[in-house]
């Protein structure tokens, strides 16, 4: 090793370093310097779509995959959303549309849906898109070899178990009735069926994907937007550029679609505000509220839905959470304005488990709340009394709670023990690993109470209640129902639900079992998050979706330095 | 020659312990490699059916005697069959003709690539990095460190010793990004960040993450030649070069600092050795797509291949390299041969 005789000299004087290196980097940077003005947009809001341009964007994450069959993340689905289309999709409130299919039925009591696919729709290979590529794409996603994190999804398909088991070549359930019409057969009705087939796992992928899964196969399909030779640098760049023949006459209107993976915030903010990145969406605390202050450019912020529902989930099957009074007593101890406040303009207190932007959500639902008489009373009935003026009573031992190093986790766990502290429930704040706590948490006996969260997968009050709250999600080594609550009236109401195909009734069915859920606080619901992003003023016509970020199918560039390129771009061979 | 073959087969016990202990630590960290690729979201169902097409579901004994039985081995040439699946993840690391040596990490778990693909990829970037790192640290320490000996108690000298305690006590990430504004943002100079798609862009991209190892590491450096300098500059040997009319720069440089380099080069050869494990924080602050920031990763997702990739790669590169740093020293101090 080296020798180091200055050592103790070098460490007195390196901190008096560190704070003056700080501050020298402070002063020019985060206080007191004015953020950059927005780029302009060329034209007036009026203005018609002009073709050309690059959408440039970042994220401080990568994309692991692009084949909507295999492992997947959020990042990789707004991608996959471009690159393959879907024979239905979402619309921005949430709601299935047709996209490669003209038209479909529901049939036989709901335990077939046919499809009518578009005629003459391109895939990237320039193949036209047939029922057979639908079927083809169906059983590559759910054969038992392909690493798909979602086919247990689609298990409601006659045929899935013996497809999934290799007992058949073929996946029954889903059936070429012509070249134009495709159907699937369901083992019986789902109203969850349409709405999971938006997402991307089932999308239709070009004949050159085979019939079995492959991990070096190029993802082809037939979205607005194709991925052309070396267009992913792993870890590094992924460019899309515009398919010409896409089924939407005149989109996408870009040429190109642009990511660059790993980008440190700060150097986001950077680049944003030099006009080389047009999107930002991961951002400090400061930055944030530094943009959404800045009155050039709050009207270019804008929020993405609440869909994602964050909680403590306590664990039914150990103590003192076995006990109902003392998950009562949790839900009305939460103060969850204090949550909120934590970052006001993204926090939205939730007491019941559907988020704001989720269909089914209720606003008069009163669900759980924060009432401290109440938790108190609750603790009574539990035998626990707690006497908050001599802090004597309440649980006798410390209960564990851990958590892991997720920036606004680690302040409302100590918010929570706070609170809990008040009604005699003393909380032991363990940090841990991400993968060690998710361990923990969803083995049975790991975590008496720990913080929970769930995103929608699909927009459907389902994809909320079967996989957390349903005994069914309760498994012997990974659990997602993570409080391991069972309750077979709950049970019943939900698969009612799922089965259910008439709106009102399916509503109904669901108050009841929030009702439910609220009482019986198998998880204490506390909030909902929405992430900001800004745009800069030349990015035009950038639609929100309920899921997978922004649609920049109908986006366009409206930018000075671009016109003068495309100009250059006609004159030049 | 026998010190030499000694030393080898110690360097083959050193790695094969450490992956060894990497392997076994693997295995009892807790977190499911399984659902950190499905996903926290994903059922139970499909985590466990994506446990075993990973082959994790195997006893961990098997697991460890097949990586071992597939890190090296001899196969036909890569390329001649594409269908055969059996040499999917391997790379070439010798071709004897009709045969080649293979070497195999296994498929990543995350990106589900060959991982002797990914390193191979990489590992030149870091090995671009490393260099660039340690040829700034000594083109900056030693220049300051021989400067401040030879103007020692000069208003040069506690300059320099300022310079390099404001170098020392920095940390990287404030380096990083205190260049990154000044050269990337502020001046324009340089790229923000990256890798770049030419030659010419990856030389303007090494510059900032080379000059921030570069600052950091003089820092040692200059400390370190400035102490070994002021000591030799005394002896009697230097002295009487003096004597016999030897010029100042023939002084400082043939008979000082030649001999100062001993200790220096220990230095830098367990530098390089270190950086070939990934300078982690400049990568990352730099979007330099080395062996530090894949091995992070891995680590956060528990992508078992890739960890004991980046570690196997590290500990071949640290023995190496103290395996060079014997023979430089004993080349430049002939003491050190006995």
């Amino acid at each position: 090793m080296r020798p180091e005789p200055w050592r103790d000299v070098l460490r007195s004087a390196s901190k008096a370093c560190v704070v003056g290196a700080a501050a020298s980097v402070c002063a020019p940077w985060g206080c007191g310097e004015t953020l950059t003005a927005p780029i302009a947009a060329a034209h007036g809001q009026d203005a018609r779509p002009r073709p050309g341009g690059t959408l440039r964007l970042a994220s401080f994450q990568d994309v692991r995959s692009l084949d909507p069959a295999g492992p997947t993340d959020g990042l990789a689905i707004q991608a996959q959303r471009l690159i393959f289309a879907g024979l239905v999709d979402y619309d921005e409130k949430g709601h299935v549309v047709p996209e490669l299919a003209e038209t479909w039925e529901v049939a036989d009591g709901g335990r077939t849906v046919r499809f009518r696919l578009r005629p003459n729709v391109t895939m990237h290979d320039g193949s036209e898109l047939t029922a057979d590529d639908v079927k083809r794409s169906a059983e590559r996603a759910l054969a038992p070899a392909t690493p798909n994190p979602n086919a247990s999804y689609f298990d409601q398909i006659v045929g899935f178990e013996a497809f999934t088991a290799r007992q058949k070549d073929h996946l029954e359930g889903v059936v070429v009735d012509n070249r134009y019409v495709v159907s699937f057969h369901l083992k019986r009705p789902d109203a969850t069926f349409l709405p999971m087939l938006a997402m991307p796992t089932l999308r239709p992928v070009c004949r050159s994907a085979g019939a079995l899964y492959d991990d070096r196969w190029t993802p082809c399909g037939a979205g607005p937007f194709r991925l052309p030779p070396a267009g992913w640098q792993r870890g590094m760049t992924l460019r899309l550029v515009r398919h010409g023949a896409y089924f939407r006459p005149g989109l996408p209107h870009l040429d190109a679609v642009e990511w660059t993976f790993n980008v440190p915030l700060l150097a986001q903010r950077f680049r944003f505000e030099a006009g080389r990145q047009d999107l930002l969406r991961d951002m400090t605390q400061p930055d944030q509220s530094r943009f959404a202050a800045d009155p050039r450019w709050a009207p270019f912020g804008g929020v993405e839905a609440n869909t994602r529902v964050y909680g403590e989930a306590m664990n039914t099957r150990m103590p003192p959470f076995d006990h109902i009074e003392i998950r009562r007593a949790v839900a009305a101890a939460i103060d969850r304005e204090h949550y909120r406040l934590l970052k006001p303009a993204y926090l939205t207190v939730l007491t019941q488990l559907l988020p704001p932007d989720v269909p089914g959500y209720d606003p008069d639902v009163r669900g759980q709340g924060y009432d401290y008489p109440a938790a108190l009373e609750h603790m009574r009935k539990a035998g626990y009394p707690y006497d908050p003026v001599t802090g004597k009573g309440g649980w006798p031992e410390p209960i564990v709670y851990p958590l892991y190093d997720q920036g606004l986790l680690v302040f409302t766990a100590q918010l929570l023990q706070q609170d809990l502290a008040r009604i005699g429930l003393h909380l032991d704040l363990r940090l841990m690993s991400w993968p060690a706590f998710l361990a923990l948490q969803e083995r049975p006996g790991g975590a008496a109470i720990s913080q929970a969260n769930w995103e929608m997968d699909f927009p459907d009050p389902s994809s909320f209640y079967d996989p957390l709250f349903t005994t069914a999600s309760i498994g012997p080594e990974v659990s997602y129902n993570v409080s391991f609550y069972s309750n077979p009236r709950l049970d019943e109401l939900v698969a009612r639900a799922r089965t259910e195909l008439d709106p009102s009734r399916r509503r109904a069915l669901y108050g009841e079992a929030d009702g439910i859920l609220c009482d019986e606080a198998p998880w204490a619901f506390a909030f909902t998050y929405h992430g900001y992003y800004l745009r800069q003023p030349y990015v035009r016509d950038l639609e929100s979706r309920l899921i997978g970020g922004g649609d920049p199918t109908r986006a366009w560039i409206d930018r000075e330095s671009d016109t003068l390129e495309r100009a250059v771009g006609r004159l030049l061979p | 020659m026998k010190r030499v073959a000694r030393r080898l087969l110690w360097s083959l016990v050193v790695v094969w312990t450490v992956v060894s202990v990497v392997f076994a630590l693997n295995d009892l960290l807790p977190g499911d490699p399984a659902r950190m690729v499905t996903g926290p979201q994903a059922r139970p169902a499909d985590v466990v059916r994506i446990r075993t097409e990973l082959g994790l579901d195997r006893p961990p004994i098997v697991r460890y005697a097949r990586f071992w039985r597939r890190l090296v081995h001899v196969g036909r040439p890569l390329g001649e069959d594409p269908r055969d699946d059996a040499h999917a993840t391997c790379a070439t690391l010798l071709p004897l003709g009709p045969v080649s040596v293979h070497v195999d990490f296994g498929k990543s778990f995350q990106m589900r690539q060959s991982v002797a693909e990914i390193v191979a990829a990489r590992l030149p970037r870091t090995f671009a990095l490393a260099l660039a790192g340690v040829l700034a640290q000594l083109a900056l320490g030693l220049g300051a460190g021989v400067l401040a000996a030879v103007k020692r108690g000069t208003w040069i000298d506690r300059s320099l010793s300022t310079t390099v305690l404001i170098g020392i006590g920095a940390p990287t990430f404030l380096v990083a990004l205190l260049l990154q504004y000044v050269f990337a943002r502020s001046l324009r100079l340089l790229p923000l960040d990256g890798f770049g798609a030419t030659a010419g862009d990856h030389l303007r991209c090494i510059v900032l993450p080379a000059m921030t190892l570069g600052i950091y590491g003089a820092a040692y450096y200059a400390r370190l030649i400035r102490d070994e300098m002021i000591v030799l500059l005394r002896q009697g040997w230097v002295r009487t070069a003096r004597a016999k009319g030897a010029s100042d720069w023939r002084v400082v440089v043939e008979h000082a600092l030649r001999n100062a380099l001993v200790p220096v080069a220990t230095a830098v050869g367990l530098d390089f050795g270190a950086l070939m494990g990934g300078a982690v924080v400049t990568e990352t602050v730099f979007r330099w797509p080395g062996l530090g920031e894949l091995s992070v990763k891995a680590m956060l997702n528990r992508d078992g291949p890739v960890i004991t990739a980046c570690v196997v790669v590290t500990s071949v590169a640290v023995v190496t390299t103290n395996l060079l740093i014997d023979l430089v020293c004993a080349r430049l101090d002939p003491r050190l041969r006995s």
